[in-house]
């Protein structure tokens, strides 16, 4: 089966999702092209196993993201069946190089096998879909739901030079708002309630929540008794969440929180009581103090 | 959790496309502005005055009156409209009354082309906001007797006497106040900076507490000759002002309700007592299942009744039983859903006791339970028992 | 399949470069693209191999459509245009046109498709890039992906059909000078680009929510025409259909919660978060 592999770069090497869709083609039995867009990490690219040939498509154009030139710049070296990462820039990358080819796209699928069948999360996970493609296609693979390929390989690198007009011209950088995410539009929250002391501990879950881009929430016991923002609150009176991930630290459970959150896809629970009822509702629950807990949380997220 | 509103019938589903989307933009104000508000609103005793701004960005104020810039709407979507803001509290749904159904409908119907022109339409924006004196200290049930009165000066009218529980009262800039002239019931217009006009607020309240409630004082207040209502004499100008707001009590009742129910189920679902979730116990699903057949015989007389308002086939006796009813399952249905909270139900983080206390005000006001009970037993056997004077 | 040679109407952009000159002074049309999905709060539940649309409680605009259509108004206002809300699908979309109608959208175009939801991607880009140059806009805002699909693909496939520039995850839009400034995340946090007509904004989470409509605007939604334009209408072959959905099936139920002892689990847990649970 033919395939290419658009890889998604970081800075001036390769991002570790590339080596997932290698791994995903070598899955279909595919040894895919993989296709570099400006070049970055070319040489690294070409080290991952199951590899047949490594394009590193270089040009002005990729000085600026602009989708459209670097669809036009690489969609020549696209053929057969495309692979990209789900990420932002991979989708709307992917997008137009489908458009371009006058061919499918499937974005952030979860599964894929032969023939090909892809499995898909639509509704927001709230339904799983599976669709076969035919003929060529484009399709964008969820981060860490693919194997890795190794790191063994000794593929050849084509560099090509290929411009395309850019219609995008960065004006202005705006650098990172050092504002923290609220808590009813973050993707990952992690909470904190009475247990962890004294309101001065809540640094430590801001540091967690630095590492993985998450907003900081509180129980309504310590925004009455230690005077936290209301706008923290999760529960019956303050917000209701529905984050992907939920972390729940020194907070018992009372039902009031638990109406707040309970709807969250996946909820982990800190807390030194065994018997709290925040573990009714944890997927994932561990039983060990903050002061002890919180610190591997922050080295484990941090090694991810 | 999000609100799922009760439509056991599918009810709804006989609104008109217009009435479903005035429907839906209450119920997203509510939720988004009223919700997160209202216990703070109720603790520090005030009427948020951006609710008013809202409810006049959206155009509701006035909702079934037409021209002078009023909405135009159906009766229905001026009932649905009540029950979505009733969902959210009952002192906002006053507020919404008052303004439309008794400070605005009496000039639209009683007043004269210039008054409207003057008042209907900063009214309908929410820039102005009215309030209706009628009840008195010692005249609630009996408006017919009130001692405020209206003496004709030549170029003027003197009022004096005193009104009392006038919602909005404090922070009106007009009163549509009912005095006797010459032992005439005549309503007048009354602006806030009139000589001898003063309407303190009152204070204390365990129920509408973030509505306000007023005093109205006349002490030979002076008021312009052309602030009389032209066009209505007697009882019939009061009465015609409260059907309307007791047709949006109605509705408005219903809102409290599902509000209730809403909280009840999700309570009995979550909450877990010997094992099982309590929503999985005999006597609680018939609390929930009671409180499912009222909300459902409640919704399907506010559409009914609202159907016969469009189509001018009602008497006030209809209102009247619609009034009676809805309230008292809702006041009932709330007292339940405190049951099924169990003591949670106490706390201001559910809206149950907020619900219970505010309905129990709803009960009495705009016609007390009784008297409407009264007012259908005369149409039933001919006979007034609201005096013994036979 | 393939969109240019089929299309029977005149072309307004050939390979990039508009023909005819449409974002001028208050002449500029800007099409929104809304699609109705079921709300992010309904459930979803899954009949014969498909997700029931009989079930869903409550139809809403796509939430991030909602920013571009608030963006796109405020353009609006501050350079004057006119707005076309286009949505495909079957009758029931209709709903969203009016709702757009109440917040100000001047033109509701629906592209009547019945089987929309079975349509891939090149039909359904086919089909809207059509109806957008049939619109004669110059800017087409749209959100970033739907709720149903999550995919993102209409945005950028659409601007790659009709030749146009595409800033995606956008925040903010404004007009300055003749051409357009957007605001999107960069790898250093956000910056501000330049582009020009004709060009594609697929929003995020914008910095307004939408507008709250009003009675009035209601009452005037009620009675805007909907322009329905069904395939034939726009004249464009759409092309086979190269995906063929297998089935819908709910998500798989989750394990039961697991409980590990001692600060030692963390990095278990956190391997599982990030294996099992595919969440960070």
């Amino acid at each position: 089966m033919e395939c290419t592999v658009i890889a998604e770069t970081s800075g001036n090497s390769i991002h570790p999702i590339t080596a997932q869709l290698v791994g995903a083609a070598s899955s279909l039995g595919a040894t895919p092209i993989v296709v570099v867009p400006g070049g970055a990490g070319a040489e690294e690219a070409a080290s991952i196993d199951g590899v047949s040939k490594v394009i590193s498509v270089v040009g002005d154009c990729f000085s600026t993201f602009d989708s459209g030139a670097w669809a036009s710049a690489i969609a020549s070296q696209c053929s057969g069946v495309v692979i990209a990462g789900a990420t932002p820039i991979g989708r709307e990358v992917a997008s137009r190089v489908a458009a371009k080819k006058g061919i499918p796209i499937i974005q952030d699928a979860t599964d894929l096998a032969p023939g090909i069948t892809i499995t898909r999360p639509i509704y927001s996970g709230k339904a799983v879909e599976t669709s076969t493609v035919s003929g060529d296609c484009v399709i964008t693979l969820r981060a860490n739901a693919f194997d890795a390929a190794g790191s063994d390989g000794s593929a050849s690198v084509n560099v090509v030079d290929q411009s395309a007009d850019i219609s995008i011209a960065v004006k202005e950088a705006i650098s990172k708002a050092s504002e923290r995410l609220d808590v009813s539009e973050a993707d990952i929250i992690i909470s904190g309630g009475r247990g962890i002391g004294q309101k001065e501990n809540f640094s430590h879950l801001e540091e967690v929540a630095d590492i993985i881009g998450a907003a900081v929430g509180a129980s309504r016991a310590v925004v009455d008794e230690w005077g936290m923002p209301h706008s923290m609150q999760v529960g019956q009176t303050g917000k209701t969440v529905t984050p992907s991930l939920y972390i729940a630290v020194g907070i018992s459970g009372a039902i009031q929180h638990l109406a707040g959150m309970r709807s969250s896809k996946y909820i982990v629970a800190i807390n030194k009581d065994p018997d709290a009822p925040i573990f009714g509702v944890a997927d994932y629950g561990i039983v060990a103090t903050w002061e002890e807990a919180v610190p591997a949380l922050k080295s484990a997220l941090a090694a991810l | 959790m999000p609100y799922e509103a009760l439509d056991f019938y599918d009810v709804d589903s006989l609104l008109t496309d217009e009435e479903r989307m005035v429907r839906d933009m209450v119920r997203d104000f509510v939720d988004e502005e009223v919700i997160p508000k209202i216990e703070h609103a109720c603790r520090d005793g005030v009427f948020p005055d951006e609710w008013r701004v809202a409810l006049g960005e959206m155009g509701v104020l006035g909702a079934p009156l037409k021209g002078y810039d009023c909405p135009g709407l159906s009766y229905t979507a001026y009932g649905v409209i009540c029950r979505e803001l009733e969902r959210g509290d009952s002192g906002l749904r006053s507020f919404a009354s008052v303004q439309g159904s008794l400070a605005m409908y009496p000039i639209w119907d009683f007043g004269s082309e210039e008054q409207k022109q003057h008042y209907l339409p900063k009214m309908a924006s929410g820039e102005w906001i009215g309030c209706f004196g009628l009840t008195e200290p010692d005249y609630g049930s009996n408006p017919g007797d009130m001692i405020t009165k209206a003496e004709d000066m030549g170029d003027h009218y003197l009022l004096n006497g005193a009104k009392m529980w006038i919602t909005n009262g404090t922070v009106a800039q007009l009163a549509v106040v009912w005095a006797k002239l010459d032992g005439v019931i005549r309503g007048f217009i009354v602006e806030k900076d009139d000589p001898g006009f003063s309407a303190p607020e009152m204070k204390g309240k365990h129920s509408l507490k973030a509505s306000v409630t007023s005093e109205l004082v006349f002490q030979d207040c002076k008021i312009p000759k052309d602030r009389i209502l032209p066009n209505v004499k007697g009882l019939r100008g009061p009465f015609s002002c409260l059907n309307n707001a007791r047709f949006g009590i109605s509705w408005g009742a219903v809102g409290a309700a599902q509000a209730c129910f809403d909280s009840a189920k999700d309570y009995a679902l979550s909450r877990i007592q010997f094992t099982h979730p309590i929503a999985s116990y005999q006597l609680v699903q018939n609390k929930l299942a009671w409180m499912l057949r009222e909300i459902t015989k409640a919704q399907l007389l506010a559409y009914h009744l609202g159907q016969k308002k469009d189509a001018g086939t009602w008497i006030p006796e209809h209102i009247s039983l619609a009034k009676m009813n809805n309230v008292d399952i809702a006041l009932e249905i709330a007292r339940e859903a405190r049951d099924i909270h169990g003591a949670n139900g106490i706390l201001d983080e559910y809206c149950i006791m907020r619900h219970m206390a505010n309905l129990e005000s709803v009960k009495t006001y705009e016609g007390t339970h009784d008297i409407h009970n009264l007012i259908l037993g005369r149409h039933i056997t001919g006979i007034q028992a609201f005096t013994r004077e036979l | 399949m393939n969109f240019k040679t089929t299309t029977l109407r005149p072309l307004k952009f050939i390979d990039g470069i508009p023909v005819e000159g449409t974002s001028k002074g208050n002449h500029m049309t800007i099409a929104v693209l809304l699609k109705q999905v079921p709300d992010t709060t309904a459930k979803i539940s899954v009949n014969g191999g498909r997700v029931d649309e009989n079930a869903v409680s409550k139809w809403s605009f796509s939430p991030y459509d909602e920013y571009a259509l608030e963006a796109a108004l405020q353009l609006k206002e501050s350079t004057g245009g006119e707005i076309v809300a286009i949505t495909a699908g079957p009758a029931r979309c209709e709903k969203l046109l009016r709702d757009a109608a109440a917040v100000g959208a001047d033109t509701l175009v629906h592209v009547s498709a019945e089987n929309f939801n079975e349509f891939d991607s090149t039909q359904v880009q086919n089909l809207l890039a059509a109806a957008v140059q049939k619109s004669s806009a110059s800017l087409i805002f749209c959100g970033k992906q739907a709720a149903d699909t999550n995919a993102g693909s209409t945005g950028p496939g659409v601007a790659e059909l009709i030749g146009a520039s595409c800033v995606t995850l956008v925040t903010e839009v404004s007009s300055e000078g003749g051409g357009y400034t957007a605001t999107r995340p960069s790898s250093s946090g956000h910056e501000k680009v330049a582009v020009s007509a004709p060009c594609v904004f697929a929003f995020d989470k914008g910095v307004s929510e939408m507008r709250r409509p009003n009675v009035r605007g209601i009452m005037m939604a009620k009675k805007k025409p909907i322009e329905t334009w069904s395939v034939g209408d726009l004249g464009v072959d759409i092309g086979a259909n190269g995906v063929n959905i297998d089935s819908h099936s709910p998500p798989a139920e989750k394990p039961p919660g697991q409980k590990f002892e001692g600060a030692e689990s963390v990095s278990t847990v956190v391997s599982k978060l990030r294996d099992e649970a595919n969440v960070i």
